[in-house]
């Protein structure tokens, strides 16, 4: 642990950015939980930017676990070199999150709850379960780590991680996937999304976030093979939708989805870092897509409230969750990498 | 023993006496309506055709509601075959209202009820709610119709769904849901649709019948019978004097 941390390191741009996330985006979370209501929803259309949020930060915090169990599993050492840090940045990003849900939610309290009172046929508590434990697993392994802890239980904890968090990817596409009266969720399809899409901006995040060669390059591997498979999904259900006659399917497939995953996918070695921005907008594109489009075709008497089809455009305050989400997760990288990752001595 | 209602499309007007009574009777919030409906207009003119389908929490068997919450607040009476709602055990995350259907669930975003507290008055002279239950020595909140309370709360709380119970309160004296007894024409008939000897089941026998978007296997309990046909109630070349009823 480090224990040479000044103020002086908090005066940084990076940290100011950070606060004013913070204080905006918590200042609207707040004000959502306790006072009063400031998203752009209504009783059918209910899942806006903010669990948006939640699913694109957990599903990268998913992807990060993801590459790291398969370095651990596979002994690369490109990748088990940087364990730490890439713990920091899986436990960070989920929390971030969390924080997201928590707002969308209405209270903390609700979260643990669905712990309480459980019912396995639900997707929700499965996918609440499951990125509890994800979360316990990479603490257990970040103490681990701090305590120089290695040996035996590496591996186990490694595919236990693996198995756990493609577990949590797949159950956030069923979430949607098992919503038998709206086309444009239902289906197998959306949980093979949620998958893949964690891979692509987990290991875009990694070489984004931490760029150093070895991990740059095992990372950058994993996330071109993930983002053309992604790139060869989004072409599959862009061909499916254009020929289906699915009464109250809208579509929220477009073939200009491919161009971020193919472009960052073939050119990555000329700029990583910016190309994996890219990668990651394009998911998050993706995620924002199915989630807004499915819910646009009113059922029922929520027509006569809402017209037959809606349209949704985020507002600022959703927009500030989203800020808020990408904050909590910087600073807590931040302050992992400052507080948990030795620093080189001062020359 | 599980209750189902059956509503005769030959027979409902439209008047909407259903959906006034539910929200009389259920305090629902401004903007919600358990019991609603769905309108249809077809055709080409002259032979244009619009349908007036009544709505509510169909309480299906096989309810995605139930199976999509993840704390059991949804759930299925067994004694009664209602689905019905604990607010002490939602957690408001709406995965139940994605997974409805039919569009009958409501969210309360925020606190429902809270304007008749204030006293600003609509226009000058009036007078505020609150003061005019000042005025008249009442007591409470002026949209709460306290039997509602015996098994649900009669305010629903901020960050909690709420849908028809088919006035699961109501049941439990005896009596038949709100829109029901409101209904002037006698289109909804509510009883044991699990027992072929109920009236609703022999109406069902009767006129066959269906559920909305059965094809989804909701399996649900509220049955429609008839498609309405508007030449059985008012033939304009049927001769003077035939009777034009249903
Ligand atoms: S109509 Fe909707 S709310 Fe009612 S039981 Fe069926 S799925 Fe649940
Ligand atoms: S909003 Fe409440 S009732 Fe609906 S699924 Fe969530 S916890 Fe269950």
């Amino acid at each position: 642990m480090n224990a040479n941390v000044s103020l002086r390191d908090f005066a940084t741009p990076t940290w100011i950015l950070i606060a004013v996330g913070l204080v905006a985006g918590g200042a609207v979370g707040l004000y959502e939980m306790f006072f009063g209501h400031l998203f752009a929803t209504n009783s059918a259309l209910v899942w806006t930017l903010p669990l948006v949020t939640y699913i694109f930060l957990a599903l990268m915090s998913t992807g990060i676990s993801l590459v790291l169990a398969y370095g651990l599993i596979m002994k690369d050492e490109a990748i088990t070199r940087h364990t730490r840090p890439l713990l920091i940045m899986a436990i960070g990003i989920l929390l971030g999150g969390f924080t997201a849900l928590a707002t969308e939610l209405g209270s903390l309290l609700n979260m643990v709850w669905i712990l309480l009172s459980p019912n396995p046929s639900s997707p929700i508590w499965w996918m609440g379960t499951l990125y509890s434990i994800e979360l316990v697993l990479l603490f257990v392994k970040l103490v681990m780590d701090l305590r120089g802890r290695h040996g035996v239980f590496d591996l186990p904890l490694a595919w236990g991680t693996l198995v756990i968090a493609a577990a949590a990817a797949i159950t956030i596409g069923a979430v949607f996937g098992t919503v038998i009266g709206r086309p444009d969720f239902h289906g197998a399809f959306l949980s093979v999304v949620t998958l893949v899409s964690a891979l692509v901006s987990g290991a875009a995040a990694i070489v984004l976030l931490r760029p150093q060669s070895t991990l740059t390059e095992a990372a950058g591997r994993i996330f071109r093979q993930a983002a053309l498979v992604f790139a060869a999904l989004i072409l599959t259900r862009v061909a499916y939708e254009a020929h289906s006659t699915v009464e109250g399917m809208l579509g929220w497939a477009n073939i200009f989805m491919l161009v971020p995953f193919l472009v960052a996918a073939m050119l990555l070695s000329l700029a990583p870092r910016l190309l994996a921005l890219v990668g990651i907008l394009g998911v998050f594109w993706v995620q924002y897509s199915f989630i807004i489009t499915g819910q646009l075709v009113s059922l029922g008497q929520m027509a006569h409230w809402y017209g037959a089809v809606q349209t949704y455009q985020p507002n600022i305050p959703e927009a500030l969750i989203l800020v808020l989400g990408i904050a909590v997760a910087a600073a807590l990288i931040k302050l992992g990498e400052q507080f948990l990752i030795a620093r080189r001595p001062a020359a | 023993m599980g209750y189902g209602m059956v509503i005769d499309q030959q027979l409902c007007v439209g008047c909407a006496a259903c959906t006034i009574a539910c929200k009389i009777e259920n305090n629902t919030p401004v903007g919600f309506n358990w019991c609603d409906k769905i309108t249809r207009t077809s055709g080409k003119f002259p032979n244009v055709r619009y349908e007036y389908i009544s709505t509510m929490c169909n309480h299906c068997d096989n309810a995605p509601c139930v199976a999509a919450c993840p704390t059991q607040a949804m759930y299925k009476d067994a004694g009664t075959g209602l689905t019905l709602h604990d607010t002490n055990k939602c957690i408001g995350c709406k995965a139940c209202i994605v997974a409805c259907p039919y569009g009958v669930i409501s969210f309360n975003w925020q606190r429902p009820h809270q304007h008749w507290a204030q006293r600003d008055q609509l226009a000058e002279g009036c007078f505020s709610p609150r003061e005019m239950l000042e005025e008249s020595g009442g007591e409470g909140s002026p949209h709460g119709n306290p039997e509602r309370g015996t098994t649900y709360p009669v305010v629903r709380p901020a960050g909690s769904v709420e849908k028809c119970t088919f006035c699961d309160h109501r049941l439990l004296e005896g009596l038949a849901p709100a829109c029901v007894d409101a209904c002037p024409s006698g289109a909804r008939q509510f009883g044991d649709i699990d027992d072929p000897n109920s009236e609703v089941s022999r109406l069902v026998a009767k006129h066959g019948g269906k559920g909305l978007r059965e094809e989804l296997g909701t399996r649900p309990r509220v049955i429609y019978l008839r498609d309405y046909t508007p030449q059985r109630r008012f033939d304009p070349f049927r001769p003077a004097g035939e009777d034009q009823g249903a």
